[in-house]
């Protein structure tokens, strides 16, 4: 165990966001129960007040989740320069088993936070507070990812190793890694998880101009894979120009000017507004054209920088990696 | 949308700040402070790992100690020529150096014992040997001290000479050819360069050992893990230290130093936590009626709330900004009196030396994190009481 600054303040907050986390969810589990809209019992009143409280306490944590998912991202990749072995964040990431589930599970939390987040504007510009009930049984069950990701987390703190030596990226993300799923995805041949990104990029946009809602939760949902399975296998190597080098992480580093971050947000929000929309929509039976929107235009603005990289590079060199 | 913004409110809030100036100004104050020690010793800290950093570069590849039974010993010189049929080898330098006890003083001298004929193992002894007068006159030999050991030999009353106690009992007359003038005030404070003939005699050992052996790796530097195993393969004995280990050791040891004053410091902070929960958390009449006021005026809760939320977040934000920015006063430009003795230890020839300016975004991050979500977090409850009174409850 090692106890750098970066490590202190994450652990911090993720007391307090244990401690707040808890006081939310047996208010919000008071609320699901015993919310009575029509009623005018001292009850429900209380009930009233208290849900402003888990909506502040659930804002909260959200707004700093953000900051601090590129804030643990950003510290595994400093303690990379401290662990023998690793070269990028992939490779402190992977030192400890569940490294990858706990960034996983950082990530869908994003996703789940943001959604309630919509649901919950949704809710308050209803006159009748249709979805009170339903957004804080959303919010139960997401506490169950929230807190595995807390106790992940101080768990991979815990047991992270400064003397153990790790694999770096390289040897991870290849044909002869050791996980069996990621090994498979470099068997198959790269050109088929590019023209499954570009084809499901083509079916986000027909189902955007055709507003259904199936259409885009499904197709971004798929898009969203194929992106970042494409992007270790194919793209990365045009943005590191180099063909053996597959990376993530290492796309967040400062020799590539940080690009990675800025490609991140631009996939997860366009992903984010799709698929949040779209579940918006299956719940309220409006079309949340402005979420919509928003996707088309974020996830337009990935795939366009994502393949400049090839073409600059092959406009320069003449050749494919 | 989803966070709108509001002006009018946010002026609000500055100006119930400061309605409240007395009880706001104390909070401020003390928030100031925390942030202002803990920016401080983080910046401490990450300066003189730069300084360190900055040493690193001038230091060999590699470095070779021999151990027996645990303990160190010397290397016999014989060995070079092996080491330097080792392919990618670039050059092979024994030295000898260790330290000197000045008792009346209670200080260690480091003394470095090197021929003015042969190539210097760095840059800097390079440069620090390179004009001085080596004419004996009387003495047995003749050595350049740091400014440091300069002062103290000068409070002993050597001014021109110094006499060295051998093992054996006797004394060793060395006159002082000169003193450093270095920038590089952390390397040479302590320091004292003579003859390898003289070192020998001072330190009573054998002329055919030597106290470690550096390498050079000759032009790639990816190669050292694989030299490093030719070695250790060839002579179990040594122990091989890479200029990579010091520098991870570096880290580990700075990470730990702010890391454990940091783990006290929650303590503290959590306490002034507590406190500003305390002080939130009761309402006098005043400010009830204040609530009560708005309420009935047609604010509802999730107003007050957000204006509950601005004047927090100016306060911490306030307090931050001016904690760090006294934080930067205080280490960089009074370099930072009383709190670097906790990182430059306690030895007596402490080598004076500034503190580089190094400050990161990541640092900024850092200190914002720690400071600016925990105080909000912890008048989040309170915000949330007094937003929920009701307007004909106080105004009754």
């Amino acid at each position: 165990m090692t106890l750098t600054p970066e490590i202190i303040a994450l652990l911090t907050l993720d007391v307090i966001f244990l401690g707040l986390g808890t006081l939310a969810l047996i208010l919000s589990l008071r609320i699901a129960y015993r919310w009575d809209y029509a009623s005018s019992t001292p009850l429900q009143y209380r009930l009233t007040k208290q849900s402003t409280l888990v909506a502040v306490i659930i804002k909260y944590i959200f707004i700093l989740k953000l900051p601090l998912f590129l804030f643990f991202v950003y510290t595994c990749d400093k303690l990379s320069s401290v662990i023998t072995g690793a070269m990028c964040a992939s490779g402190v990431v992977n030192s400890v088993g569940f490294g990858l589930d706990l960034t996983l599970f950082k990530l869908f939390n994003l996703y789940g936070f943001g959604f309630w987040l919509l649901l919950h504007v949704e809710d308050t510009s209803h006159v009748r507070l249709a979805y009170t009930r339903l957004k804080f049984i959303l919010f139960a069950l997401l506490c169950v990812p929230l807190f595995a990701e807390i106790v992940l987390e101080i768990g991979f703190f815990t047991r992270l190793d400064v003397s153990k030596i790790v694999s770096c990226c390289g040897t991870l993300f290849s044909a002869a890694s050791s996980s069996a799923s990621l090994s498979l995805l470099f068997n198959v041949d790269a050109r088929l998880w590019v023209c499954l990104f570009y084809f499901f990029y083509m079916v986000s946009l027909i189902a955007l101009g055709f507003k259904s809602t199936a259409g885009m939760i499904v197709s971004n949902t798929l898009f969203l894979i194929f992106a970042l399975i494409s992007l270790i296998v194919f793209f990365s190597t045009y943005v590191y120009e180099l063909p053996t080098h597959r990376c993530p992480f290492c796309l967040l580093q400062k020799e590539y000017y940080y690009v990675g971050y800025g490609l991140y947000i631009m996939l997860f929000t366009g992903t984010f507004c799709a698929v949040g929309g779209g579940l918006l929509a299956l719940m309220t039976h409006t079309i949340p054209y402005r979420y919509w929107r928003l996707s088309g235009l974020f996830n337009t603005a990935y795939v366009l920088s994502i393949s400049a990289y090839p073409l600059a590079y092959y406009l320069k060199n003449g050749v494919w990696l | 949308m989803l966070f709108s913004f509001r002006w009018l409110l946010l002026e609000y809030a500055v100006r119930s700040l400061f309605r409240r100036f007395g009880k706001n100004f104390f909070i401020f104050l003390i928030l100031s402070f925390l942030i202002f020690i803990l920016s401080s010793v983080l910046m401490i800290a990450e300066s003189i790992k730069a300084e360190l950093n900055a040493t690193l570069k001038t230091l060999p590849d590699i470095t070779l100690q021999r151990f027996v039974a645990g303990k160190q010993t010397q290397i016999p010189i014989s060995r070079v020529d092996a080491l330097l049929e080792i392919q990618g080898v670039g050059s092979v330098t024994p030295r000898i150096w260790g330290y000197y006890y000045f008792k009346p003083a209670g200080v260690n001298f480091s003394v470095v014992g090197l021929d003015i004929y042969e190539e210097p193992y760095s840059a800097t002894m390079a440069r620090l040997i390179k004009d001085v007068n080596w004419t004996q006159g009387s003495y047995d030999a003749m050595m350049i001290v740091g400014e440091g050991v300069k002062t103290i030999l000068r409070e002993n009353y050597y001014n021109d000479f110094f006499h060295f106690i051998t093992p054996e009992g006797q004394t060793k007359k060395v006159g002082i050819a000169g003193v450093f003038h270095s920038d590089l005030a952390l390397e040479a404070n302590d320091l004292i360069v003579l003859p390898k003939r003289a070192a020998y005699e001072i330190f009573g050992m054998n002329a055919s050992d030597a106290t470690d052996i550096v390498l050079k790796v000759s032009a790639n530097v990816s190669e050292i893990p694989t030299i490093v195993a030719k070695i250790i393969e060839k002579f179990p004995d040594l122990r091989v230290v890479t200029r990579d280990d010091i520098r991870v050791s570096y880290q580990n040891i700075f990470d730990y130093k702010s890391g454990f004053f940091l783990a006290l410091f929650c303590v503290c902070a959590f306490a002034f936590f507590i406190i500003v929960y305390d002080k939130s958390n009761a309402l006098s009449s005043e400010e009830k009626k204040e609530i009560g006021i708005l309420k009935a005026l047609g604010w509802d809760t999730d107003t007050v709330l957000q204006e509950k939320f601005f004047e927090s977040f100016i306060l911490s934000l306030g307090a931050f900004l001016f904690g760090l920015a006294t934080a930067l006063f205080y280490v960089y430009a009074l370099q930072a009196p009383l709190l670097r003795a906790i990182f430059t230890g306690y030895s007596a020839l402490k080598p004076p030396f500034d503190l580089p300016y190094t400050l990161s975004v990541s640092m900024i991050v850092l200190l914002f994190l720690l400071s600016v979500p925990v105080y909000i977090a912890a008048t989040l409850i309170p915000a949330w009481r007094t937003s929920i009174v009701d307007a004909d409850e106080v105004l009754r």
